[in-house]
């Protein structure tokens, strides 16, 4: 087994927290708009009953199985052999996500900042850094969520701050002109984030403390709540046009200016998000590496750090070849995908745990 | 433990015996007659024995004695008024007594030594710390004396419960190292690896704690100290207090005490001793120099090289005026003029005190005005070294600024090639780092992380004392 760390639930929930928003704030706002106009700040109300429905798969499922996180489940379950084809499928869906995850922050970091910078250097350096913290272990990252978070958020907040004058209230209205339904078609985007709360399978055997399930709720509720103030800044900044700009959040902070002094923060911007970033691809890295060690039974993972490090770097150029690709895929495919692997399946395996188990009982 | 047993032939132990010491001008060996009829011979070395003490309640009372056979010599010896007596009976205890500064008597007819605590090496007296002194508070630094630096910590804490451990480290120089903790106050399991991990030292020579404090850490590859080094007696009885434990080494007044934190490397005792007010200010201002002086130059590269737009117009714009005619590109300029005050930093140190002020004159005014005068390098980039190098300055524990000086200039370079993105992920690669570090099990970043909230309010902030002890409310 790797080597066994504690993290304390509220490191946990600083980990879920990062591990979502930190891309939740980029693309999300504007497809949420594409489907629910203004009614765009409810969506994540609705999505987050995937997340809450995902976290109760996840402690349901680690219930049955104390300790153990879904790959391990998948093996028990299952048998060795197709138990482990389906933890292989996993760790490979995991690896590919979060190749998905790096290109998205690649993307942004060459289109809005570093225009001339090998692409490789990005990358490189930040998947070097997930690996030193990775192989760190568990400990490390819950510290580094922790101390990390109270910073950011109160950045981000300042700057959200400065904005405020510029907003206009009354592009919210009216309120579901339509009904329900355009606020229901825009949960379908940020419902591939919430379904992202799935990685508490990696985290949960390490929390010790009791208190997982109090943090992981106080968890779901400030991502949505995040992302429903995130969004009614968007709304009320930029009302009909919210939806043509790629980065709506990074774009009205263009605009932020402080007594005509501080201007142009974005670059200041990058600064938070490369560490939200940074904790979110570590985390889904540090998926990747314990499901893989666990489906081949490896005493310690630290020596598979690096290599899969390298396959991050190979995986991220493959999976997504250019700008409009990685659109399309985010406001098309990803729901789906991750929704899929991340809410339904996990929910099959627990329909099969439980009838198993009754099965044993009446026979 | 074996070693050779003194023999009960005088003549054979002498020879014996100055075989072992070898032939030092200053060991001697003073042969006499106990009563006039017993010989005796006492080794001691000049200089390091207390001669009138050993005269006067030696060496008179014995000479003095009336003999009356090898019983009555016996009788005799054990009747010395000096308090520290003591038998020996193997050769090696009587090399080592001798070596330590004390008188060792070899008696003929006796299958015994004894040696006398009339050691008396020459001490400096005790002064004002240097390297930390405070405004307000106790201006008593340890010296190099073992004796004198734990009368300095008793003296503080009159407790029965302040233990000290001795043992010997160093194979050739045999040195005392004394271990000191609050019985009760400090984790017992910290006491036993502190224990362990000093009896696992090897080394042929220790003759400063760092030599210690390198064995003794948890992490090899770190630039960080891991252990606090102080030569103040009442920092160490407060982290006594706070039930950690100390490491005092005979020869240095470096006292080394474990397990620390990043914080507590940044705490000044006047932060305590001064009003809570003041030490909260002082305490923030602190962290913030701290900071400024890792990322301070590198930050400032990054915008000039790549984010000019991030700098307000108006500043943009005289700093370019000023940068006109620098033939370096930023990354140069920095990096020289860091590598400059390293250069004038570490020659203040090491010249004599009289003509350090000319190197600070030559390296201030001549170097300074005349590069910058000359074009060569831009007045905003001497503006930001000097201020990174003050910022450094105001961290109280000279270990942790090495560490900034370290981490320094690597981030510069990465400032100026990959810009604020290379900053960050330096900064991230350090915090990584430091959130992987562990003194003696304690995790470096407590309390911030894992954070723990009764003890944060003596980190960011200092809290007053009746907040935090609830009985003086």
């Amino acid at each position: 087994m790797p080597k066994k760390g504690t993290i304390s639930s509220v490191q946990m929930a600083a980990m879920l927290y990062f591990a979502i928003m930190a891309t939740a704030i980029l693309g999300p706002p504007a497809l949420m708009y594409t489907f629910a106009q203004q009614d765009m700040w409810i969506s994540p109300i609705w999505a987050s009953f995937i997340g809450a429905f995902t976290l109760l798969l996840v402690f349901r499922l680690s219930r049955e199985y104390p300790g153990q996180t879904y790959v391990q489940i998948c093996i028990t379950v299952c048998g060795p052999v197709l138990g482990r084809v389906i933890a292989g499928v996993y760790v490979l869906f995991y690896l590919h996500v979060n190749s998905i995850i790096l290109r998205e922050f690649v993307e942004l970091v060459v289109s809005k900042f570093l225009y001339n910078t090998p692409e490789m250097v990005i990358v490189a350096g930040m998947m070097l850094l997930c690996a030193f913290a990775v192989r760190g272990g568990i400990e490390v990252l819950g510290r580094i969520s922790q101390i990390v978070l109270p910073v950011i958020l109160s950045l981000l907040f300042l700057l959200l701050f400065f904005v405020i004058p510029e907003m206009n209230l009354t592009f919210m209205l009216p309120v579901f002109e339509d009904g329900l339904l355009p606020s229901l078609k825009g949960a379908i985007p940020p419902a591939t984030w919430f379904s992202e709360f799935f990685l508490l399978t990696f985290l949960l055997p390490f929390v010790r403390d009791g208190k997982a399930g109090k943090w992981s709720a106080i968890s779901l509720g400030a991502v949505m709540l995040s992302m429903v103030i995130v969004n009614i800044f968007v709304i009320s900044l930029f009302g009909p046009v919210s939806g043509s700009f790629g980065y709506p959040v990074m774009t009205f902070i263009e605009y932020i200016s402080i007594s005509n002094f501080l201007e142009h923060l974005e670059a200041f911007v990058m600064m938070i998000w490369v560490v939200g970033a940074f904790v979110k691809i570590s985390v889904f890295f540090y998926g990747v590496v314990l499901g893989t060690a666990q489906t081949f039974k490896l005493k310690d993972y630290r020596p598979i750090v690096l290599p899969l490090a390298g396959l991050h770097i190979v995986f991220n150029y493959w999976s997504i070849k250019n700008a409009s690709m990685l659109v399309y895929y985010l406001q098309k495919l990803d729901p789906f995908y991750l929704v899929t692997f991340q809410t339904l399946l996990p929910l099959v395996m627990l329909i099969v745990v439980k009838a198993r188990k009754n099965w044993r009982k009446q026979g | 433990m074996s070693g050779t047993e003194l023999s009960v032939e005088l003549a054979h132990n002498v020879t014996a015996l100055q075989e072992r010491l070898g032939e030092s001008f200053d060991i001697v060996f003073h042969p006499f007659p106990i009563g006039g009829r017993t010989s005796a011979v006492l080794i001691y070395i000049k200089g390091l024995t207390d001669l009138n003490a050993v005269q006067l309640h030696v060496l008179k009372p014995l000479l003095l004695f009336e003999d009356s056979g090898p019983e009555s010599v016996r009788a005799r010896l054990s009747k010395i008024p000096v308090a520290e007596a003591e038998a020996l009976a193997r050769m090696e205890d009587c090399t080592e007594q001798v070596l330590t500064g004390n008188p060792v008597l070899l008696v003929d007819g006796c299958g015994e030594a004894w040696s006398f605590g009339l050691a008396k090496g020459e001490k400096r007296g005790i002064e004002e710390p240097v390297a930390e002194s405070v405004i307000r508070g106790s201006r008593e630094g340890f010296t190099e004396s073992l004796e004198v630096n734990s009368s300095l910590l008793r003296r503080k804490i009159k407790n029965p419960r302040l233990h000290m451990h001795q043992l010997q480290l160093g194979e050739q120089t045999r040195t005392p190292v004394v271990l000191v903790y609050m019985q009760g106050k400090a984790d017992e399991l910290l006491i036993r690896e502190a224990q362990t991990r000093l009896q696992r030292i090897q080394l042929d020579s220790v003759l400063e704690s760092s030599y210690i404090e390198e064995l003794i850490a948890d992490h090899r590859y770190s630039p960080f100290p891991q252990l606090l080094s102080t030569e103040r007696a009442d920092v160490t009885a407060s982290y006594l207090l706070e039930g950690r434990v100390a490491i005092m080494t005979e020869g240095t007044p470096f006292v080394l005490i474990a397990p620390i934190t990043l914080v507590s490397l940044l705490q000044a005792p006047d932060d305590y001793y001064q009003g809570y007010m003041l030490g909260t200010f002082i305490r923030i201002i602190r962290y913030l120099f701290f900071a400024l002086s890792i990322f301070l130059p590198a930050v400032y590269v990054a915008l000039l090289s790549f984010h000019q737009e991030m700098i307000p117009t108006i500043l943009l714009l005289k700093i370019a005026t000023l940068r006109e005619e620098i033939p370096f590109p930023v990354i140069v300029e920095a990096l020289m003029m860091e590598l400059m005050f390293e250069a004038l930093r570490e020659a203040g140190l090491r010249l004599p005190k009289q003509i350090g002020s000319a190197v600070s004159i030559v390296g201030a005014l001549v170097i300074g005005q005349a590069a910058v005068q000359a074009g060569l390098v831009s007045a905003p980039m001497v503006i930001i070294v000097a201020l990174t190098g003050v910022a450094s300055f105001m961290i109280p524990r000279y270990p942790l600024s090495i560490s900034t000086r370290l981490i320094r200039i690597p981030l510069i370079v990465l400032a100026g090639t990959i810009g604020l993105l290379g900053v960050i992920y330096g900064l991230l690669a350090v915090l990584i780092h430091l959130c992987g570090l562990q003194s003696f099990g304690t995790p470096y970043l407590a309390p911030l992380s894992p954070a723990s909230g009764k003890q944060l309010q003596d980190t960011v902030l200092r809290a007053p004392w009746w907040v935090r002890n609830r009985k003086s409310r």
